[in-house]
């Protein structure tokens, strides 16, 4: 019974994010009040956060078959819990702070971190599936909280019944690799793959590829990426930044690990379905966006386009490129939740839609590009926090994107994958267009966008909202302009997994 | 003191942001004391640092400090850090100490201007750049710092942006340069791309290890150095933006266009001259440069009646005295005249920014005069900086520093007659055009009354003008020829960063005897102004109406017609190209010129194929932008055929391909 404590001490990030969404749940079966509910669960997060420099001595922990605690899942996890404690922030005056009753939402936050923490760390199909469905059920009910309005319902059905297709897929590909291999640990299914006379038949193949599909339709690729900006746009904007990052950054972190630790990228046809992915997911994504008018819709073609991107120096597999993807992610993270924040804090947000009678105040986010029409000239510094985060998305120097950026870019010109990197180059163009057209929508002088009757007032952001989005702003900026900082910590974590 | 070399950059740079940011709400004093206080801070510590450079002498003569690795790569990751030696003690000196004076100067002379703030926070960013330019130890950081003097310069010089010709010249500047920067750009990539480090001192001794003299890289590298030094330096043929940049305030002009910004050119040859040795073309190519330059502008200084045009113009003559003592391996010589001449123009802008406002914005040198009386102060600093320039003997500075650049034209090993011949003949055209000005501004009748409510300039902009005058006078004193007691205190103290010219003809007499045509030379030239300008100024007259020299005199004027020249050669051929190609005319010549066989081409050719491809391209993107937002049709049955779709794609590549 020794060997149990360091196994604990190694789980400690995940079960105390287990912890703080049962005693946040007891939180609010006893007093219904948001305040001190959103405290607990700030609480437990930075809590967890904390007990991720506990398991630092541990090198690298095997925790039952199911979960790996390593250097690589330390890193995720905390970057999944930082995000997380930046939505829930967000959230809160968003649902309508102490007035409006959305403690459970907080719950599923939670437990919502909790899949993304499972599904880094995880080595074994079951655990991969386990992570995978709490993310996802939660998220079924975090996109459509507001449950009295059209369009969060209208998502948060179609994304509850297109992930569900998707398990499926995916469940039935991990059944047939275990058909044929008899093993869901991902390490043994590598020394199996790498055995000279171990050729994956039909079954294995098509198996591998059923995975891809589940995972693409996670990360929303092309061909699976139809669901996002209709559920982009449909769910509320904070709701929204989480499944751009957390939900995609947990799945993406999980499929390097598969792909490193199962020796997946040895199949020549997978890593070539892949860049075709690739390919195509960067040019649909950014021209999806082009002319677009509804800003959640073009983050969400955006950020197709940007995963894209990521699978690019994803396929160069080799130390480099884990440290391009890791930094990329992180980069994209900031973004996304900067950019999203913007637009939260510019909506007025759903008041609770609770049976109180004050809910429901709103039908939509503040989303159309007229929204944000001469947005410099009343609310400079929100509309400066907006404009570093897409020109980061663009790539413009000094930003954290264009490190990132700058690195896929090295990383697979490295692999000369000419292809993927011409796609690239072509893409970042055409992405220009429509981040340079927001921010020159947002300098047009002279509007009226108080006074017509069809603009929304600007909401004003609270205090610690204004200070998270400065922080993230000048978080990108610094890390753009000093990226040593960042590559040095994922040197020391992250390249370790391979 | 050495450890807090970090901060002589960082101090203005921190005064840029503060007023960048708050800027607008500040009043004009803490404008003042924040803009000109982050100067002074820096100043002082680089004083402080260069007494305990000088007195603990740290190892190997420098000193290393290295801020961080900006970015790690696997063969490439750039540092910031900062090098001081003596080149760059010299250097960091002479940029703090008279932009603190120009920085106390223009307080009181912006006062007035509405964009006080704006002014100041340019004027620091510069400074903080310019000390990156001269403290960088390593050539990607340096060209930072090249860059963003080049901004500075332009923002500076198109300051008054109201008045379109301003923003004209601030644009004429930021392209020419541009040209020299980008061929310096080019440079770096090619030493980095041979050598494998951009790091001044292993790069310098990787150059000298690897690459024999005369090799074809290194004349390449060098070359395309120079390219970018000319730019900077207004040297020829990159002279041109110069006298328009004068656009800009007086501060300006006397801090960047004169003291500073524009020596950059001959700071980065001397910084790299280990390259600069393996390459002998290109340094014979700096020194006929820098001839023709001198020569060229010193005529053309004489033939104009704006008076910042004709410091401007002798900016560029006394860079090319700059160049011409680089090209012959005087890189001491070089650097001393860099810093007197710092003093000297720095001190004539400052006090011809006096005479212009006191004669209410009025440039014209032929409205001026008898202002002796009126305008005391700026008469004796103009005065003392004017003598300096023309290299009075023995009392001021830059007689010492132009008479050891023509000592050494002569007697180093790469120099010769010729080049000699041509500075000596720059020092008579220098003292003749200078004491030109002199003598019509300061002295005859007053041809401008001066107007009565003209404040006499107050402390802070007389402290600045004596403090120059007396660096003038004093400067040159620390480097003395063999029989006017034979000091070196100068060239010893940079011996180490820069070797001595290697010298062949060494003898006293020689010496002795070019000395005294050098004094000939200014005593005889400022005699001659006296005689044309103020004592028979007729002669002048009658001779400009023989219209051979009048032309000449016009030709001289318009900067030897180079803008004549560039705007044919270049700009209107682009501009005729632009729009013939907006007419069809290459068309036209296609369908001339292609034979039957390539008939079809000239179908595709006939309607703007260049236009129709990139408007094509735009109409492709939106075609596919329709047919893709088709696909999004908000069901989710066409959703979940596609991800059906999709996974059978995949398995049907994972299977079979």
């Amino acid at each position: 019974m020794n060997s149990i404590y360091p196994d604990l001490i190694a789980l400690s990030p995940l079960i105390l994010l287990a912890v703080s969404a049962v005693v946040v749940m007891l939180a609010a079966a006893f007093y219904r009040n948001p305040r001190p509910v959103i405290m607990l669960t700030l609480l437990g997060l930075i809590l967890s956060f904390t007990s991720l420099f506990l398991p630092q001595s541990i090198a690298s922990r095997q925790v039952t078959a199911l979960l790996v605690l390593d250097h690589y899942a330390l890193f995720f996890i905390g970057l999944i819990v930082v995000a997380t404690f930046v939505v829930a922030v967000l959230c809160y005056r968003y649902f309508g702070g102490n007035e409006s009753r959305h403690e459970a939402l907080y719950i599923l936050l939670l437990l919502a971190a909790l899949g993304g923490g499972v599904l880094v760390a995880s080595s074994h199909f079951a655990s991969f599936l386990l992570g995978l469905e709490l993310l996802s059920i939660s998220l079924f009910a975090l996109i459509a909280y507001p449950r009295f309005t059209e369009r969060p319902l209208e998502a948060g059905i179609k994304y509850l019944i297109l992930a569900g297709f998707s398990s499926g897929l995916l469940l039935f590909g991990m059944a047939l690799v275990y058909a044929q291999l008899g093993t869901m640990q991902f390490a043994k299914i590598g020394t199996m793959l790498t055995a000279p006379d171990q050729a994956l038949e039909l079954y294995g193949l098509a198996g591998l590829a059923l995975i891809v599909t589940g995972v693409g339709f996670k990360l929303a690729l092309v061909p699976f990426h139809m669901w996002t900006p209709d559920v982009y746009e449909g769910a509320p904007a904070p709701i929204t930044a989480f499944i751009a990052t957390v939900s995609k950054g947990a799945m993406l972190a999980l499929l390097l690990r598969y792909f490193l630790m199962a020796g997946a990228y040895q199949s020549h046809q997978i890593t070539f379905a892949l860049s075709l992915v690739a390919v195509t997911s960067i040019l649909v994504g950014n021209l999806l966006a082009l002319l677009q008018d509804n800003i959640k819709r073009i983050l969400a073609y955006s950020s197709i386009a940007q995963l894209g991107y990521l699978l690019v120096g994803f396929l160069a597999f080799d130390p480099l490129a884990i440290e391009a993807v890791a930094y990329f992610l992180t980069a994209y993270f900031v973004t996304m939740l900067g950019a999203f924040g913007v637009v939260t804090v510019r909506s007025g947000g759903f008041n609770g839609g609770d049976n109180d009678g004050s809910g429901g105040v709103a039908e939509r986010d503040s989303d159309r590009l007229a929204d944000y029409a001469g947005l410099f000239w009343h609310r400079p510094w929100l509309a400066g926090v907006f404009t570093a985060m897409l020109l980061s998305l663009a790539g413009i120097p000094l930003t954290m994107g264009f490190i990132g950026k700058f690195y896929i870019l090295a990383a697979g010109v490295e692999a000369s994958l000419w292809i993927p990197v011409i796609a690239l180059v072509i893409g970042s163009t055409i992405g220009l267009f429509y981040y340079l057209r927001i921010i020159a929508v947002m300098c047009a002088p002279g509007s009226q966008a108080i006074t017509e009757p069809t603009m929304r007032p600007v909401a004003s952001p609270s205090l610690v909202e204004s200070v998270m989005l400065a922080a993230l702003a000048l978080l990108l900026i610094w890390l753009g302009v000093f990226p040593a900082q960042l590559i040095d910590v994922l040197e020391g974590t992250v390249v370790n997994l391979s | 003191m050495l450890p807090l070399l970090w901060l002589i950059p960082t101090l203005p740079l921190a005064g840029f942001l503060m007023l960048a940011l708050g800027g607008s709400h500040l009043s004009r004093r803490s404008v003042a004391v924040i803009g000109t206080g982050s100067v002074a801070l820096s100043a002082l510590i680089a004083i402080l640092i260069a007494i305990d450079f000088i007195a603990a002498r740290p190892p190997g003569l420098a000193f290393q400090q290295e801020a961080w690795v900006w970015i790690a790569t696997a063969d490439f990751s750039p540092k910031i850090g900062f090098y001081l030696d003596a080149l760059s003690l010299v250097m960091v000196l002479v940029v703090t100490v008279v932009s603190f004076l120009i920085h106390l100067y223009s307080t009181e002379f912006m006062i007035n201007d509405e964009g006080y703030a704006r002014f100041f926070a340019y004027m620091n960013l510069f400074v903080g750049s310019m000390c990156i330019l001269v403290l960088a130890d390593n050539l990607l950081f340096l060209y930072l710092g090249w860059e963003g003097v080049g901004l500075c310069s332009y923002l500076l010089i198109g300051f008054w942006y109201r008045d379109p010709d301003n923003g004209r010249a601030a644009r004429k500047a930021f392209i020419v340069t541009r040209i020299g920067d980008t061929a310096m750009a080019l440079g770096l990539s090619l030493l980095f791309t041979h050598l494998g480090t951009l790091d001044i001192q292993p790069l310098m001794q990787r150059v000298t290890q690897q690459w024999p003299e005369g090799s074809e890289l290194a004349i390449l590298a060098a070359a395309l150095l120079l390219a970018g030094a000319v730019g900077k330096s207004a040297q020829l043929p990159l002279q041109t933006w110069l006298p328009d940049a004068m656009a800009g305030p007086t501060p300006v002009s006397a801090l960047i266009h004169a003291a500073t910004m524009v020596t950059a050119g001959v700071y980065l040859i001397a910084r790299t001259h280990a390259l600069f040795s393996l390459a002998p073309p290109v340094q014979l190519a700096v020194a006929v440069i820098g001839a023709l330059t001198l020569l060229l502008a010193g005529f053309s200084a004489l033939a104009q009646k704006d008076i910042k045009r004709v410091l401007a113009y002798s900016t560029i003559s006394q860079i090319g005295y700059m160049f011409l003592a680089l090209g012959v391996g005087a890189w001491s010589a070089a650097i001393f005249h860099l810093m007197t001449h710092a003093f000297f123009k720095a001190l004539l802008f400052l006090s011809a920014g006096v005479v212009i406002r006191s004669l209410h914005e009025e440039h014209n040198i032929f409205r001026m005069g008898g202002l002796r009386k009126k305008l005391p102060v700026a008469f004796w600093t103009f005065l003392i900086g004017s003598a300096s320039l023309a290299a009075l003997p023995l009392v001021t500075a830059g007689f010492y520093s132009k008479d050891l650049i023509l000592w050494q034209v002569w007697s180093s090993a790469q120099g010769n007659s010729w080049l000699w011949v041509a500075g000596w003949a720059g020092a008579i055209l220098t003292g003749f055009y200078i004491f030109r000005v002199v003598f019509l501004v300061f002295f005859g009748e007053a041809r401008t009354a001066v107007p009565l409510e003209t404040k006499r300039p107050g402390l802070r902009i007389t402290i600045p003008l004596v403090v120059l005058a007396t660096l003038s006078l004093t400067g040159g004193w620390i480097e003395t020829p063999p029989f006017l007691g034979n000091l070196t205190l100068f060239s010893d103290f940079v011996q180490h960063a820069l070797p001595p010219a290697q010298v062949i003809h060494d003898g006293k007499n020689d010496q002795t005897i070019l000395e005294l045509l050098a004094i000939a030379a200014s005593l005889g030239s400022i005699a001659l102004a006296y005689l044309l300008f103020l004592r028979y100024p007729y002669f002048i007259h009658s001779l400009m109406l023989i219209p051979v020299l009048a032309r000449i005199r016009k030709f001289w004027g318009s900067g030897w017609g180079f803008d004549w020249l560039y705007d044919n050669l270049i700009i209107r051929p682009y501009l005729w190209l632009a729009y013939a190609d907006r007419h069809d005319v290459i068309d036209n010549i296609y369908s001339m010129a292609i034979s039957c066989t390539l008939r079809w081409l000239q179908k595709i050719d006939r309607h703007d194929v260049i236009d129709n491809i990139y408007s094509g391209l735009a109409e492709l993107c939106l075609f596919l932008y329709r047919a893709l937002s088709a696909t999004q049709s908000g069901q989710v049955r066409r959703y979940a055929a596609a991800i059906a779709a999709g996974s059978i794609g995949i398995i049907f590549m994972g299977v079979f391909a």
